[in-house]
């Protein structure tokens, strides 16, 4: 056994040019996949945590069908009780009471049609970061219930400025006429257009009674300490909810949009794993093959002295798996610290910003190494340098000794 | 009678339908502790003859007996098994394992048959000392001038202990004196340990050396 090892190692030291140029192949094959992989994680993690933290929560817990509809008779009756039940959740950081409604913002010159949000102020720098994306002005302060925030373009639509006045209309709950006046304390710039152009927020107090929505909620969003447990904690809350008629949904299901371009990306990352591992195997195929044609006569002399098939196997597998350890090694400490360096400084997109900003990923994105992704590319890379010696090692077993002999 | 050959036959087939016939019905005998050249022209078979007793190859018909034991008509992971146990060979060059020392080539076969570390040292040490190498165990092939490269080849066939050493050769790539003193050396050996050695050869200085010559001719044993 440690003969054939020793055979194996022999020989990769004694091609050392070739078997540098295979290993270095190997190496910079797993170092590119540890980093893209890392790069696409990292922006990932950053698109979720953009488009949860801005508005929509990790969770939403809604009565059956507001998802798809949005109206004011989808609601939560007797919200507060809930609230508190989501809030003993450990891993939960904070939920926040809204109600969602669409209505007509009309100044003096212009009117245009607008999602209404009421939300507590307190709660709601919890749960969003919408408040940090004032730009002019500031966010609703409680008891302040005639002040109003609205979209920077659509106050640009309505033509006003900050203290001007507006009106809200709409239909209320129980079907009356809605309308209410509020004075503008602050102008949002999200770079998201469907905000920018088309939200008005007011405080909780003046949206149950725009909307003659006394004790109930549109939905409860929640945000948790870590994003990543928002399905698990989603369907923990779905249970506690213990109403047929509510549901709790995880971010993936508010928005299976931003689903799907993580989806078609780590689609994506399977057809670059693909190639690395492609990569790999030529390399180590050609190495290894190369080494065992011009070696023939020496496995011949093996085979005639009395070696078995499976102990020659054993030295070609041994040979190709040391290169492709080599190989791990070497792409792992690359990759690792490429990853760790750029995700300290970040990868500079800002040429791609106006792109980039529609799917919720900043000007830089920080790569972000994940060891289940690192543990996959690894192990994919040293089953292919073992799968991909099985040829030249079933070739070297069953030479005839005495024509590989023959042939000097 | 160590070894029984009768009416031998190798018949190559190449692209499955031109046959060319190497021996042609060879019937020998040969006793314990012999020391045998076979001689005869280049194409004459020599060498499909060693490889057939070396049970390195198919016979096409005939039979060859180890003590009454015809290995013609055993299966080849046996086979590998007896060349492992009784046979050592000495081929004509590059006959040692590159990436192994010296020493490394010798003990190569002892642990196949998995003789223990102390005495695969001991047996190695004293071989190659006998083989008058003893300063060069540490050495890769490459390291080594080919007359030492097949003492250490002679050394490795002689240390399991076989019943017959089969030498295809081995002078071949050599001067006339290294190859004289390779001769010598396995002429001793074969009178200290006993040990059967058949060689082939087409060299005069090589035949004189040997106790037994036979000639082959086109396949066939010439009186
Ligand atoms: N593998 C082979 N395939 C076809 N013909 C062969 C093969 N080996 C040997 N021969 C032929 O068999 C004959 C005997 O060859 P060989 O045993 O090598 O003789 P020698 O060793 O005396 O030169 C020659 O005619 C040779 O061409
Ligand atoms: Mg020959």
């Amino acid at each position: 056994m440690f003969t054939f090892l020793k055979i194996a190692f022999r020989n990769i030291i004694r091609n050392r040019r070739r078997s540098l140029i295979t290993i270095s192949a190997v190496g910079f094959g797993l170092a590119a996949l540890i980093f893209i992989w890392a790069f696409v994680d990292g922006a990932h993690i950053q698109m979720t945590e953009n488009y949860t933290s801005l508005l929509s929560g990790h969770i939403q817990v809604h009565k059956k069908g507001f998802q798809a509809k949005e109206q004011l008779e989808i609601n939560i009756p007797n919200p507060q009780g809930i609230v508190s039940g989501i809030e003993s959740n450990p891993k939960v950081l904070a939920a926040a009471l809204r109600i969602k409604a669409f209505g007509l913002a009309a100044s003096a010159q212009n009117s245009s049609g607008v999602l209404i949000l009421g939300v507590f102020p307190d709660k709601e720098i919890k749960v969003s970061s919408i408040a940090k994306r004032i730009k002019e002005g500031k966010f609703l302060e409680s008891g302040k219930d005639n002040s109003i925030v609205i979209g920077r373009r659509l106050a640009e639509n309505l033509n006003v400025v900050l203290d001007d006045k507006i009106v809200l209309m709409s239909q209320a709950f129980d079907g009356s006429i809605a309308s209410a006046a509020f004075r503008i304390k602050g102008l949002l710039d999200t770079g998201v257009e469907e905000i920018d152009k088309g939200i008005a927020i007011i405080s909780y107090k003046a949206a149950e009674d725009l909307f003659v929505m006394q004790d109930r909620a549109s939905e409860i969003a929640i945000r948790l300490k870590s994003v990543n447990d928002s399905e698990l904690v989603a369907s923990q809350i779905g249970q506690a909810l213990n109403s047929s008629d509510l549901e709790a949904l995880p971010w993936q299901e508010i928005s299976p949009i931003l689903k799907q371009w993580i989806e078609f990306d780590n689609g994506f990352i399977w057809i670059i794993v693909l190639v690395v591992m492609i990569v790999v195997a030529i390399g180590i195929l050609n190495t290894v093959l190369m080494g065992v044609l011009e070696r023939r006569r020496e496995f011949g002399i093996l085979l005639a002295l009395g070696t078995r098939r499976r102990q020659i196997i054993m030295t070609v597998a041994w040979e190709s798996l040391f290169l492709g350890v080599f190989g791990t090694i070497i792409g792992l400490i690359l990759g690792y610290f490429l990853s760790l360096y750029f995700g300290k400084t970040g990868i500079n997109l800002t040429i791609f910003t106006q792109a980039l900003n529609a799917f919720y990923v900043d000007a830089f994105v920080y790569p972000k190494v994940s060891l289940g992704h690192t543990i996959i590319s690894t192990s994919l890379v040293l089953i292919t340098s073992i799968i991909v010696s099985l040829y030249p090692a079933y070739h070297a077993a069953n030479l005839k000794p005495v024509d590989a002999i023959r042939s000097i | 009678m160590l070894i029984q050959i009768v009416n031998l036959t190798k018949t190559y087939t190449i692209d499955g339908n031109i046959e060319t016939p190497a021996l042609r019905g060879v019937d020998l005998a040969i006793e314990k502790g012999e020391f045998t050249a076979i001689a005869g022209p280049s194409g004459s078979g020599k060498t499909s003859l060693l490889n057939l007793i070396g049970a390195l190859d198919k016979a096409t018909s005939g039979s060859i007996s180890y003590e009454d034991k015809d290995i013609t008509r055993i299966g080849i992971s046996q086979l590998a098994l007896f060349r492992l146990k009784e046979i050592g060979f000495v081929f004509q060059a590059y006959n040692l394992i590159n990436t192994l020392t010296a020493f490394e080539n010798v003990e190569y076969v002892m642990l196949l048959q998995g003789i223990p570390l102390s005495i695969r040292r001991k047996k190695a040490q004293e071989i190659l000392n006998r083989v008058g190498l003893g300063e060069y165990i540490n050495r890769f092939p490459h390291q080594m001038s080919g007359g030492q490269q097949q003492r250490v080849a002679v050394a490795r066939a002689i240390v399991a202990e076989p019943k017959v050493i089969l030498a295809d050769e081995p002078t071949a790539n050599l001067d006339s004196k290294t190859a004289e003193s390779l001769l010598d050396l396995m002429r001793q050996l074969n009178q200290e340990k006993g040990v059967t050695f058949i060689f082939s050869t087409h060299d005069k200085m090589v035949m004189d050396k040997a106790k037994r010559l036979i000639n082959l001719h086109d396949g066939k044993v010439v009186k």
